[in-house]
């Protein structure tokens, strides 16, 4: 029993999604400029304009994209014509789908309907994103081995060492989460931890794995395959798997690399920094655990989740740009131990703590 | 034999040579400007002095002569000393206009300087201001400031040419070199004059500002000119890497050999050296158009069929081939074996180079090189010139010297014209480079390594001065390598690496070959 | 264990020092954006093509050839410009002057700027003062790369 108006409001949201995606991951390749350059003491692109007016910028990104689209699109003659095309393709798009799953804000009514601020409501949200962000691997492999380049090769190779490696810990480090909120559910997770602890304190998974969130930071970090777990690119040592790419294709893979940052970012505050809950909001208003109480319109609560959530994924990317421009790269078997002999550990002992504390509190 | 020391080491040495002498032949340098082992000893420089044991004064090196037991010191304090002073005395008017120079770099007062020298000038007065540029030969430019009375050209007009046109005039301060009125250098060895004076005061108009010394690479050849063979190094410019000089040869200096020339060659090789400069050939030419994707590979290929093409039967009377006195003893061999015995051309002609004037001194009339070698190997050519052509001509390979005249010239479009194929080895441009099917671009002397036999019978070795230009290449290895791509007795033709191995193969053959060797 | 911790506390105090950095240029940024005057700036870059720094006296920019009082060229071509020249990127050809003072005047002089290294050799090696880098003249960008080969007329100036 689909009803037109449902079709209506899932493509207006799939569209919405998409745009907020692609134009935030758009904007972070000039905040990350802007922002490296501020951190150094510098003034980063502002040269960009239009008619003239800078607006410290603004408008590099489109002049980052417009120079890229009249690059030469070059395939090297020794290559796989058709796995090295579409390699930056699987990359972003297995990235792309991941934004169907986080939940911007809590429930709209407009009249009779409800309607929920997120894409697509899956049981098993969490589970999806983890494959999807395994199945971008691919697009790492295939550029690799199909440019048919010893630098893209070892690149790679690194990838995929890398990126497997690195999602054991993702994973395992969501595993104390789950038992926490019991959901693999991303809109289930956020409601849970809308409630208080003692009466005051928000029920964040900050809060109640925060072990959990260090592990999950440095690993979803390391899956972004930026400084300092940049080992698949390295641009100094091998220049990484799109050695052989140009123009768009070349374009695309660092695009999806900042997708990557905002996905990562969207997932922290999603799972570990209560998603778009605002402490003490309900669904009619503030609930103050002093006792005051100030009750909004459902139109306004909204509002201001979907705003919180956005400054809680900006401050996330913030942190990561700031972490990727302050560390050198890894060596190849310190990243190796790191995540095999450090994070994985981590991960078994915060389940452990998890599993002991909870039958205690039962 | 008599004993003596030089600095302290003893040597034996024989009677009668000077302690100058001695001391070179012990390795020993001893600064000198005036003295050339050409010439008496005129001890005019004082730059020799030494000090032998016994005697209060400092001697002249260049002309004292050795006695048993004399004990000489050639860097002491004392000599140092002096030297010191002699080259004071010589700076103090020398205009030291290096940077202008063109003698700079080759500069003997500029070496003993940097070697004896090194002192600050102590000479505020003003420098004697005299002619800078007067023109004493046809080639030959004099600067009065630059000289240090040396004497070397006066000695060497009155020594060696015996022509008498320089001479010192006036006294003291204002002592010159130079000529009589109306009587300017004119002999055909005067280009030496530039080449031994020790500084730069006489100069050559030829090299006259064209490069510095510094930028050329000097190597041994000899001179193809006439049938002397004189020994010369030839002093090339390779050009910057990212510009091209006008030139690749600059300039011609004679080398030392007591056996050919002495110290000296004439004005006609020195400044004949254009053809190697000059209207050089640098490509395989096909069928009059440049095609630059010929290589040597293939167009031996090409030529090999066209000289299969010839019919056996043919050959005897339709094959010429035309030779000049320029190609070295091997190259001649190589034909001789390869093209005359196995391929059987029996029409074989020689270019006449025609006779020039010669002297009782260094210039033969004969002005080809190596006509010698080409009796001593037995070729039986005839003439272009006189002797009778054949009525029909298939295939014709000629090979022609750099300096082949009109009339030589002329007589071998004779014989193109007559033929279906003609084939042409040149290094140089010449009438018959436009009307040859194929044309062969080849080194010249100065490019190739080989053997000359002179017109006294004396062979001599040479070896490359320069690079070949563009794809030339010397005409042993296109003989070689036409042998290979016929595939004629291939083992034989393996065996002829380099010029010395194909030596070795005709002194097998001929054994008193070149006998009079260098 | 120990040593690792110890790394651990220097990697948050770098992300400090970065983060430092980042918020406080960015205060100075912002009191800028509104014309509040500071003598701290929030960047040390100079915006070259607007605002320039003063060359210093010794750079090395393009070179010039030097003059006489009546505009021939200074140069005597003693070549020990194109001998000391690393690059090899200086051509000199010599022409007879009729002053036999002179003797030598170039009658071409070619720098290719395209391979020259600016190491100024040339200057400490010319004898005369011809040749000297103080034009002040850094901007050589080309389109075309033939107009980086100077000749004697532009040198001369």
């Amino acid at each position: 029993m689909i009803e037109p108006i449902d079709i209506l409001i899932s493509f207006i949201k799939v569209i919405m999604a998409m745009m907020w995606f692609l134009i935030l991951a758009l904007y972070l390749t000039w905040l990350e400029r802007k922002e490296s350059a501020v951190m150094q003491d510098r003034v980063g692109a502002n040269r960009a304009n239009i008619f003239g007016f800078r607006i410290i910028g603004i408008f590099q990104p489109f002049a980052d994209a417009i120079k890229m689209f009249f690059k030469e699109d070059f395939t090297p003659k020794f290559s796989h014509k058709f796995l090295h095309n579409l390699a930056p393709f699987l990359s972003f798009y297995f990235v792309l789908v991941t934004i169907a799953t986080i939940p911007f804000a809590g429930d709209i009514k407009i009249g009779e309907k409800v309607i929920k601020l997120q894409v697509l409501d899956l049981n098993i949200g969490i589970l999806f994103v983890l494959a999807m962000l395994s199945l971008s691997v691919y697009g790492v492999l295939l550029s690799g081995w199909a440019s048919n380049s010893r630098w893209t090769l070892l690149g790679g190779l690194r990838g995929a060492a890398q990126l497997v490696s690195y999602e054991v810990a993702l994973g395992l480090s969501l595993v104390g989460l789950v038992m926490v909120y019991p959901s693999l559910k991303f809109s289930a997770i956020v409601e849970s931890q809308g409630a208080l602890l003692f009466g005051f304190l928000p029920k964040w998974g900050i809060v109640l794995q925060p072990l959990g969130f260090i592990v999950f930071f440095l690993a979803a970090m390391a899956e972004s395959e930026r400084v300092p777990f940049d080992l698949p690119e390295a641009e100094s040592e091998i220049v990484g798997y799109f050695t052989e790419y140009s123009g768009l294709k070349w374009g695309l893979y660092m695009f999806t690399d900042f997708m990557k940052v905002l996905i990562i970012a969207c997932l922290l505050t999603t799972l570990f920094f209560g998603g778009y809950q605002v402490p003490w909001l309900a669904a009619d208003g503030f609930h103050f655990p002093w006792g005051g109480e100030w009750l909004m319109s459902n139109g306004l609560v909204v509002a201001l989740q979907v705003l919180i959530f956005n400054l809680k994924v900006f401050f996330f990317c913030w942190l990561q740009i700031l972490i990727r421009w302050t560390y050198p790269r890894f060596r190849y078997d310190q990243l190796m131990d790191f995540g095999w002999k450090l994070l994985i550990p981590l991960c078994l002992i915060n389940i452990a703590i998890t599993g002991i504390v909870m039958s205690f509190i039962k | 034999m008599v004993k003596i020391f030089i600095d302290e080491k003893p040597f034996e040495v024989e009677e009668g040579i000077t302690v100058f002498t001695a001391a070179e032949q012990a390795g020993i340098e001893i600064p000198h400007l005036c003295y050339h082992p050409a010439f008496a000893p005129e001890g005019t420089c004082r730059m020799c002095l030494v000090e032998i044991e016994g005697v209060p004064k400092l001697e002249l090196s260049c002309a004292t002569v050795v006695r048993d037991g004399m004990k000489v010191s050639t860097n002491n304090e004392r000599v140092v000393e002096a030297r010191k002073g002699v080259l004071e005395f010589l700076l103090a008017d020398h205009p030291m206009d290096c940077p202008i120079c063109d003698q700079a770099g080759d500069c003997k007062l500029q070496d003993y300087y940097e070697k004896y020298g090194m002192f600050e000038s102590r000479y505020s007065e003003n420098k004697e201001k005299r002619e800078k540029k007067r023109k004493i030969g046809q080639t030959l430019i004099h600067d009065q400031e630059r000289c240090v009375l040396c004497r070397r050209c006066v000695r060497f007009t009155r020594e060696i040419t015996k022509t008498h046109e320089l001479g010192v005039f006036e006294r003291g301060v204002h002592a010159e070199i130079s000529i009589l009125e109306d009587g300017p250098v004119n002999n055909k060895y005067s280009g030496n004059l530039a080449e031994i004076c020790p500084v730069g005061a006489i100069t050559d108009l030829d090299f006259r500002f064209q490069t510095r010394s510094w930028f050329l690479k000097s190597g041994d050849s000899i001179c193809p000119l006439c049938s002397r063979g004189c020994s010369i190094t030839i002093d090339s410019h390779k050009g910057f890497s990212h510009f091209k000089v006008p030139k690749r040869v600059y300039r011609i200096q004679s080398r030392r050999n007591e056996n050919i020339n002495g110290f000296w060659i004439c004005d006609i090789g020195r400044y004949g050296y254009g053809y190697i400069n000059e209207n050089r050939l640098e490509q395989i030419l096909l069928k009059n158009e440049q095609n630059e994707a010929m290589d040597w590979e293939k167009a031996l290929k090409i030529l090999s069929e066209k000289m299969k093409k010839v019919h056996p039967m043919d050959r005897s009377s339709g094959a010429v081939l035309i030779l000049n006195p320029w190609l070295t003893n091997e190259e001649l061999f190589l034909i001789k074996k390869f093209l005359i015995e196995n391929q059987e051309f029996e029409n074989v002609y020689l270019i006449d180079i025609p006779d020039g004037e010669g002297d009782d001194f260094l210039i033969t009339t004969e002005r080809s090189p190596n006509k010698r070698g080409l009796q001593e190997l037995g070729l039986k050519a005839k003439s272009l010139s006189s002797d009778k052509l054949p009525e029909k001509i298939k295939l014709v390979l000629a090979f022609t010297p750099p300096n082949i005249d009109s009339a030589g010239s002329a007589s071998v479009k004779a014989v193109f014209d007559k033929a279906e194929t003609k084939i042409l080895f040149a290094s140089n441009k010449n009438d018959l480079s436009d009307v040859s099917d194929m044309v062969f671009p080849t080194a010249v002397i100065a490019e190739k390594s080989g053997s000359l036999i002179n017109i006294d019978g004396v062979l001599q070795n040479f070896s490359p001065a320069l690079e070949a230009l563009g794809d030339s290449r010397p005409e042993w290895q296109i003989l070689v390598e036409m042998a290979k791509e016929i595939d004629i007795n291939h083992k034989y033709y393996d065996q002829f690496s380099s010029p010395e191995t194909i030596l070795q193969e005709i002194r097998k053959e001929i054994s008193d070959f070149g006998k009079k060797s260098d | 264990m120990i040593k690792q911790i110890g790394f651990f506390i220097e990697i948050v105090k770098g992300s400090i020092i970065t983060a430092r950095h980042f918020w406080v240029n960015l205060f100075f940024h912002i009191l800028k954006l509104f014309h509040i005057k500071t003598k701290r700036k929030g960047a040390a870059t100079i915006q070259y093509p607007d605002v320039r720094q003063p060359i210093a006296y010794r750079h090395r920019s393009m070179h010039r050839l030097m003059k006489h009082k009546d505009g021939t060229p200074r140069c005597v071509v003693c070549m020990l410009c194109v001998t000391v020249c690393p690059s090899e990127c200086i051509y000199v050809e010599a022409a007879e002057d009729p002053d036999p003072e002179i003797q030598k005047y170039p009658s071409q002089f070619i720098i290719d700027l395209t391979r020259c290294c600016f190491c100024g050799f040339c200057v400490e090696a010319c004898p005369e003062d011809a040749i000297r880098m103080d034009t002040d003249e850094i901007e050589l960008a080309r389109y075309d790369k033939e107009e980086l080969v100077f000749d004697l007329d532009k040198l001369l100036g």
